[in-house]
């Protein structure tokens, strides 16, 4: 793209539309060869199980950092309020940011966000500082209320976390972007192939967030650019204007020589 | 082969000092091997695997060159242990099997197809039915639809294996228990000797760039109920969890992987994990005894692979080894026989 299309969230902008994980890779510098190939501004990084108290990730961390990217720390793992709260207040101290993804799971096999839970997490969370972008399902009530507790970006998810099945519930999604114009909304969690991410952004999504699709690509970095690729070749979709669909096929020109009322 | 006998020091008494120490020897070198820690006091990262010599599991996660030196190694063994006569106490050759529960079998398509992509589509991989798989583990939860044979994989009693090591080179060389291993400064106790040997892993921090240890946790169980034969693989969409068989109806359940270097003893997340898939590959384990927890590091460069660095202490030539990470049985042997290869 020639003109310039930052994205805005809390007030900062970032070139790239594109988040992404450092979960899962084959080796850090499988990740960092993945986020340089990915061009992105924006990584996400877990500490539930790393022993944050006693900075038992210290050396994977240093690698994170490597990237130069903005640390998005996240919740990933915590199943309450409480331990989303705490791993949260840690996570600020830890990476000295504000910006958290507040994940609050309900259900251990397909990772499915507590909407009650996640809701009562970022009305706290919001109170005591944080920039919260909470990952969520694609509930239209339950984004309308994040947004009321003072939430500022929206990250809903195409599908379950790890399942690669794209954007499960178009319609939902659809009404999302329609009735939250005003809202950066993210997709996080759930895309498996570049294709899907590009229709992600066609349909007006501000950026897209994932993490498996890469990671466990049998090359991630390629990967990583394909899925850079397909958000701004979406992106560019969707500024340019994408035509609507027609019931039958029309020529683009007439055809000559044939009678209109000929013409189907 | 006619060298130059080396007076050689080896830091460091886990599997590759001690695997060095026994190959050194036997190259008419002589040895001293350093370890920090007391005599009985076994932490290292060895004492704590499973000893799986899974070099077709291993390449789906890693990459080629831990295939190759995967398969160098087991033949390696083979002849080594050989030359103790304890090949049979210590190695089996059985292949393993990589399983997956009915709704997870897309992990089973994922495996396959990463097999292909590393090693292309002669790779010795074979479908099982379920009465295939069955009649291979005949104890295994009849639910199993289907599974991946892999038959040149192999594991090692790595306990059994360290003990006899410890017992050769305590024969034939002298070994330093509790004594400094370090290398960032001056160290008297290295002064005399021709080359220093730094297997050290973790304990190499101090002189190695971006190591990092990778904790791992395991189950020790006794289930004299069950009878398994050969390492199995439960894959799963988050946890890749697997059982190794020892003599005695005894059983090895691991391995967490978590990007920390915490020592702490293992988690209730962990242990839950652990033992959930334990009891789906046969509701029998439930009586399984627990008879040991374990929690430890894997010694882990940047990229996840080994690597053989040359280094200085003082005038003295070091040759670091470092870096196995979660390959330390299966590639340890092909290391060696290139480190025997420089000096």
């Amino acid at each position: 793209m020639t003109q310039a299309d930052p994205l805005n969230l809390y007030g900062e902008t970032f070139d790239s539309r594109f988040l992404l994980g450092t979960a899962l890779y084959p080796s850090p510098q499988a990740m960092l060869d993945a986020v340089a190939a990915a061009r992105c501004n924006i990584v996400t990084l877990g500490l539930r199980r790393q022993d944050p108290q006693n900075k038992g990730g210290e050396n994977f961390w240093q690698n994170i950092r490597e990237t130069g990217c903005k640390l998005l720390p996240n919740t990933a793992g915590c199943k309450s309020v409480k331990e989303a709260v705490n791993l949260a207040e840690m996570s600020r101290e830890l990476f000295q940011t504000d910006w958290l993804k507040l994940e609050v799971i309900a259900d251990d096999y397909n990772l499915q966000p507590d909407p009650f839970a996640l809701l009562e997490a970022a009305d706290i969370l919001i109170k005591r500082g944080f920039k919260v972008l909470p990952y969520s399902t694609d509930d239209l009530v339950l984004c309308q209320r994040l947004v009321d507790v003072g939430c500022q970006v929206i990250m809903p998810w195409g599908a379950p976390i790890g399942t690669g099945q794209g954007l499960l519930n178009k319609y939902n999604l659809r009404a999302l972007r329609e009735r939250l114009p005003n809202i950066p909304l993210i997709i996080d969690a759930g895309l498996g192939a570049p294709s899907q991410a590009c229709e992600a952004m066609e349909l007006g999504y501000d950026a897209v967030l994932l993490n498996t699709a890469v990671a466990k690509a049998q090359q991630p970095a390629l990967m990583a650019k394909a899925f850079a690729d397909a958000i701004d070749a979406g992106r560019a979709a969707f500024k340019a204007g994408l035509m609507q669909k027609r019931q039958t096929a029309s020529p683009s020109t007439p055809l000559i020589g044939k009678p209109f009322w000929h013409q189907k | 082969m006619s060298v130059t006998p080396l007076n050689i020091a080896i830091l460091g008494a886990g599997l590759l000092g001690q695997l060095s120490a026994w190959r050194l020897l036997k190259h008419n070198h002589r040895v001293e091997l350093f370890e920090q820690a007391p005599r009985h006091k076994q932490h290292s990262a060895a004492w704590t695997a499973a000893a799986m010599l899974s070099p077709m599991s291993e390449v789906v996660i890693s990459d080629r060159r831990i295939y190759d030196l995967g398969m160098r190694s087991i033949a390696l063994w083979e002849s080594w242990l050989s030359e103790l006569n304890v090949l049979d106490a210590l190695f089996q050759r059985k292949g393993s099997v990589i399983l997956a529960h009915a709704h997870d079998e897309n992990e089973l398509h994922q495996f396959y197809q990463e097999l292909n992509y590393h090693l292309g589509e002669k790779n010795n991989a074979k479908w099982l039915t379920r009465n295939e798989l069955l009649e291979l583990e005949n104890d295994l939860n009849p639910e199993f639809r289907q599974a991946i044979y892999l038959p040149d994989e192999a594991h090692l009693n790595n306990r059994a294996l360290l003990n006899t090591l410890t017992t050769f080179i305590e024969e034939n060389a002298i070994v330093h228990w509790q004594a400094p291993v370090y290398l960032n400064e001056e160290n008297p106790q290295l002064a005399a000797f021709d080359l220093i040997l730094d297997c050290r892993g973790n304990g190499a921090n101090e002189s190695l760039a971006n190591l990092r240890g990778v904790r791992g946790e395991v189950l020790h169980l006794h289930c004299p109920e069950v009878s398994i034969q050969r390492p199995l693989r439960l894959m799963h969409p988050r946890y890749k969890l697997y059982l190794v068989p020892r003599p005695g109806q005894h059983f090895i359940i691991g391995a967490t992987e978590l990007e920390s270097s915490d020592t702490s003893p293992v988690s209730v997340q962990s242990a839950l994990e652990l033992c959930s898939a334990l009891y789906t590959l046969n509701p029998a384990f439930a009586e399984a005894r627990i008879i040991e927890l374990d929690a430890n590091l894997r010694p882990a460069l940047k990229d996840n692979m080994p690597a053989i660095v040359e280094q200085k202490h003082g005038d003295t030539r070091v040759i670091a080894i470092n870096g196995l990470y979660r390959h330390g049985y299966l590639i340890a042997p092909a290391l060696v026989e290139t480190l025997l290869a420089t000096i």
